[in-house]
């Protein structure tokens, strides 16, 4: 059975790093990886060889994720919130910038985007921000998440469509903010 | 923009995804060789599925919790804490 059971070992940082985003606490992600853990053990003669492993484990700790949400719903999260529709290129082009003569990666170092993106996802309300860490954090595909999350595929776009919107938005806010300058010292 | 554009840019997460069919990348792939406004916006959006990847993968999990789990894939769990 041990042997089993290491299949599982292999993915704590990806459940990590996603319970990290799914209840911003460290203390709080560890707790719900371990019980994804102490859950996945005592069934463990439930999940099928040759299936993905990845999968069953993520599915394990995003329904243990929601029936916490359930027992201790946090007031500050918003069910579902609506479309915005906003894409920080078309925004940027709105405004004059020159953007079909700059890389992509030149667009995101020159406003800063970057440093912010995991506080812009874990800003997103939780029906989105899951989608959203599951396919282009944990790279799951569309149908895969459908499975994992218990929803239809056409829900996973649509909440992948208006998370990535979302995320967007928050990161040009973010990105509008005086940001602190150090201090210059001895500057003439 | 043109029927082409729009019919493009509805397909566009499901192109950088790698979610369509065979047919539809062709499709997709074609006008993106066309159209260098497109195509720019492909570039950019699949430029932020990439930073969203890189920024998030940075966590790992902590030492204690590796080797919890490392535990109960050789012995019989501990109560959690």
């Amino acid at each position: 059975m041990s042997s089993d059971f290491s299949l599982f070992e292999r993915h704590v940082d990806a459940l990590y790093r996603s319970a990290l985003r799914l209840t911003r606490k460290p203390e709080d992600a560890e707790d719900l990886v371990q019980e994804t853990y102490l859950r996945a053990y005592r069934y463990r003669n439930r999940f099928k060889p040759g299936t993905n492993e990845k999968a069953w484990l993520f599915t394990i700790m995003t329904n243990v994720f929601r029936n916490r949400l359930r027992q201790r719903p946090a007031p500050e999260d918003p069910i579902d919130a609506p479309g915005t529709d906003f894409s920080i290129y078309d925004q940027l082009r709105r405004e004059g910038m020159p953007v079909h003569l700059m890389s992509p990666e030149e667009i995101i170092v020159d406003r800063g985007f970057g440093d912010e993106v995991k506080h812009a996802l874990e800003e997103l309300p939780i029906p989105m921000r899951m989608v959203v860490v599951l396919v282009d954090v944990e790279d799951f595909s569309y149908k895969e998440v459908a499975s994992i999350l218990g929803i239809k595929i056409g829900t996973v776009m649509s909440r992948l469509h208006r998370g990535r919107q979302a995320l967007q938005k928050k990161l040009w806010e973010y990105s509008g903010r005086p940001k602190a300058r150090p201090v210059a010292v001895g500057a003439h | 923009m043109g029927d082409h554009c729009e019919q493009t840019m509805r397909n566009l997460s499901g192109y950088i995804d790698r979610e369509l069919s065979d047919a539809d990348v062709r499709q997709v792939k074609a006008h993106l060789d066309d159209c260098p406004p497109c195509d720019k916006v492909f570039e950019f959006q699949a430029e932020m599925k990439r930073l969203v990847r890189k920024e998030c993968c940075t966590d790992d999990a902590p030492a204690r919790l590796r080797e919890w789990v490392r535990q109960l894939a050789t012995e019989k769990p501990k109560p959690a804490g």
